[in-house]
């Protein structure tokens, strides 16, 4: 039996588990209105009290979706954030907070963090376990926009194949992220700082000429501009990586213009990256050079673990406000359920009636069930778009802010949530249609 | 229609009692041969619809034998007079108790939401034909809200004949009715109620009413003080 649970797809798995959620609801249905017809009562009685029932539906409705909405949205926050750090194998920085570094580098929260040395990096790029050492730079920006020094393979290694143009050639060209203000074409100067304050000392006279245009990545990358990190060392007034010897044999008419960008850099004139993003050909030597790298003058971080623990506490954060949210779906229930006890009180004559022309008990107990059980289906259904809705918004609003993309769909949690929901709800609802079914018929139709 | 056979009425040593001890009825005896009609007078409280109420099972006295043929109401379950009621005998009321948000049809043919699926097409046809003999054939969908009071009456009559009742019990039929319209519905109840061998009773303050019957009795304070044949 185990054996045949586990060899099922995960989405026959997800369907069965729904189904069995479902089925205390399904079975209470069965047994209540086995033999009888009510729907066309139910539907008058509906009608009659159709203002009291939005009301109900929407209370229900709206307990629902604060439910679904919750786990959807989490789980979307959970896989954006994750999805933005999946390309950030591993990051190197100066001793310090894994979280700062994490966030400053995959992202881009400005951040003073320390600075890791030239030979500190060329250590590392000379690493023979290393397939890709990337130095980076920021604290510039250019319209609310960071500006980011890297290198180009790291441009590629981030979005792929550049979806127009081409990668950085010179330290005064640029790669504009998918979302960033700026395009092919365009040129612009950057502005010191970013965010607060930015723009008040602007980098006169160091223009970038746009070049190219990343694909998507659903990360804070895809709102910077990107260019080569010896730019944002020049314009800082900083060295740019590169010995000065080394170009001169190349470009003898302007040895402070230096063309050369990328590594290999001269651990003698690099100003220093507050950290490197590294790759690893092996998923083994990932660890490896974590072990490696983490030590007094260094730390190594997995971005992916930083985030786990984030998540872990975003997962004890939603799960105390979705225990919140059953606890409110539980008193809607009840609350639903003793407005219908109510109802049922304005239904007595009819109900009556239903008895004095010869209807068992059970057909009144059938005609209330019937008459809560499309209040409480309706209103869950109702709950898990709104949920769906809510998140969806929330989501597209935490994109805009964060730049980390982040979609909330349904997934089968959300509907075996609304299934317990709503097999409960019904199983409840047993207790207004038997007290109606055991009212005598006769002091009710007297009234 | 064909339904069951009419049965006998036979109420011996009927005793109800109200709240507080109160006697709401006391009847020695009181024998409805199949087929007969019967009025109830009296001033209100007089115990005119308690008694119409036991005889529809609706109410169990609290002594004596209330006897349709060989079945006595008296000594069954609820459950089992809700289900005698349901084959035997139709009731209307004085404000119809109609579904406002049905149409007439689907108010006339009312019980085929309980009854076994088997015989739902039979009650339905059964309150088609009701409702032709009481001349609301010609639209039977039309909501019964749009209805006037006359109209309405005669579709809760077709709902209580739509499963062919042999017995037709009656309270106040025709006390929310204008003059024409209440004697236009005594005359249904008559003609069409009282055919085919079938029993009526009705309770009624309406002495047009009373006067259509083949029998009068009248009741003050829960007992039978005069019995008159018409």
């Amino acid at each position: 039996m185990p054996d045949l649970w586990a060899g099922l797809p995960p989405v026959a798995q997800d369907v069965a588990v729904a189904a069995l959620l479902a089925l205390p609801g399904l079975l209470v249905g069965f047994a209540v209105l086995r033999g009888f017809a009510p729907w066309r009562l139910v539907r008058a009685m509906l009608w009659r009290f159709r203002w009291a029932n939005l009301v109900f539906v929407l209370l229900i409705a709206v307990s629902v979706a604060v439910g679904v909405g919750l786990t959807a949205q989490e789980r979307g926050l959970r896989q954006g954030s994750a999805r933005a750090a999946e390309r950030f194998d591993l990051v190197l920085g100066a001793p310090g907070s894994e979280l700062t570094l994490t966030l400053a580098a995959v992202f881009l929260q400005p951040t003073d963090v320390p600075l890791l040395t030239g030979a500190q990096y060329a250590e590392v790029a000379a690493d023979p376990d290393v397939a890709l050492a990337t130095p980076i730079a920021f604290g510039d920006s250019f319209e609310g926009a960071p500006v980011i020094g890297t290198t180009a393979p790291f441009v590629e290694h981030l979005a792929g194949r550049l979806a127009e143009g081409r990668l950085f050639a010179t330290p005064s060209e640029a790669v504009a992220g998918a979302f960033a203000p700026v395009g092919p074409g365009d040129r612009f100067s950057p502005a010191h700082g970013q965010g607060e304050g930015a723009g008040e000392h602007a980098h006169h006279g160091s223009d970038y000429a746009v070049v190219g245009r990343m694909r998507p990545t659903g990360s804070p990358w895809d709102r910077a501009i990107l260019v080569p990190v010896e730019g944002v060392w020049r314009v800082h007034g900083l060295a740019d990586g590169h010995a000065p010897e080394a170009h001169d044999d190349q470009d003898h008419a302007h040895d402070d213009e230096s063309t050369r960008i990328g590594p290999p850099f001269d651990p003698a004139h690099f100003p220093g990256t507050p950290a490197i993003l590294v790759r690893a050909d092996e998923v083994w030597a990932n660890y490896a050079l974590r072990s490696r790298y983490t030590r007094a003058d260094m730390m190594a971080v997995f971005p992916g673990t930083v985030l786990a623990q984030l998540h872990g506490l975003l997962r004890d954060v939603r799960e105390a406000m979705s225990l919140l949210a059953v606890v409110t779906q539980g008193l809607v229930a009840v609350a639903v359920l003793a407005g219908l006890v109510l109802l049922a009180r304005l239904l007595a004559r009819s109900l009556a009636l239903l008895r004095a022309i010869g209807a068992p008990r059970r057909f009144v107990l059938a005609v209330v069930w019937s008459y809560s059980a499309a209040l409480i289906l309706t209103g869950a259904a109702l709950g898990l778009l709104l949920g769906w809705f809510a998140a969806a918004a929330l989501s597209r609003i935490i994109t805009q802010r964060t730049e980390v993309l982040v979609t909330a769909g349904l997934g089968w949690g959300e509907i075996q949530q609304v299934c317990v929901f709503a097999s409960l709800a019904l199983a409840l609802a047993l207790v207004p249609a038997a007290l109606a079914g055991l009212r005598s018929p006769l002091r009710d139709l007297r009234s | 229609m064909t339904g069951p056979e009419p049965p006998d009425l036979l109420v011996e040593d009927l005793v109800l009692t109200g709240a507080g001890g109160r006697r709401l009825l006391e009847i020695p005896r009181l024998a409805v041969p199949a087929g007969g009609t019967l009025a109830l007078q009296g001033p209100s409280g007089a115990g005119k619809s308690s008694l119409l109420h036991v005889l529809a099972g609706l109410i169990r006295p609290d002594r004596g034998r209330v006897a349709w043929g060989g079945t006595d109401l008296a000594a069954l379950s609820d459950e089992r007079r809700t289900r005698f009621r349901g084959d035997r005998i139709g009731l209307v009321f004085q404000d119809f108790l109609l579904f406002e948000e049905l149409g007439s049809l689907d108010n006339a043919a009312l019980a085929e939401s309980f009854a076994p699926r088997a015989a739902r097409a039979t009650i339905r046809a059964g309150a088609k034909g009701w409702l032709g003999r009481l001349g609301l054939g010609a639209d039977p969908e039309r909501p019964v809200a749009s209805r006037s009071g006359g109209e309405r009456q005669r579709v809760a009559v077709a709902r209580a004949l739509a499963r062919g009742a042999p017995v037709l019990l009656a309270d106040e039929p025709t006390a929310s009715l204008d003059r024409a319209n209440a004697d236009r519905l005594a005359e249904d109840l008559v003609r069409l109620g009282a055919g085919g061998g079938r029993t009526l009773v009705v309770a009624t303050h309406d002495p047009a009413l009373a006067r259509r019957m083949g029998r009068v009795l009248t009741l003050a304070g829960g007992r039978v003080v005069e019995d008159t044949d018409a």
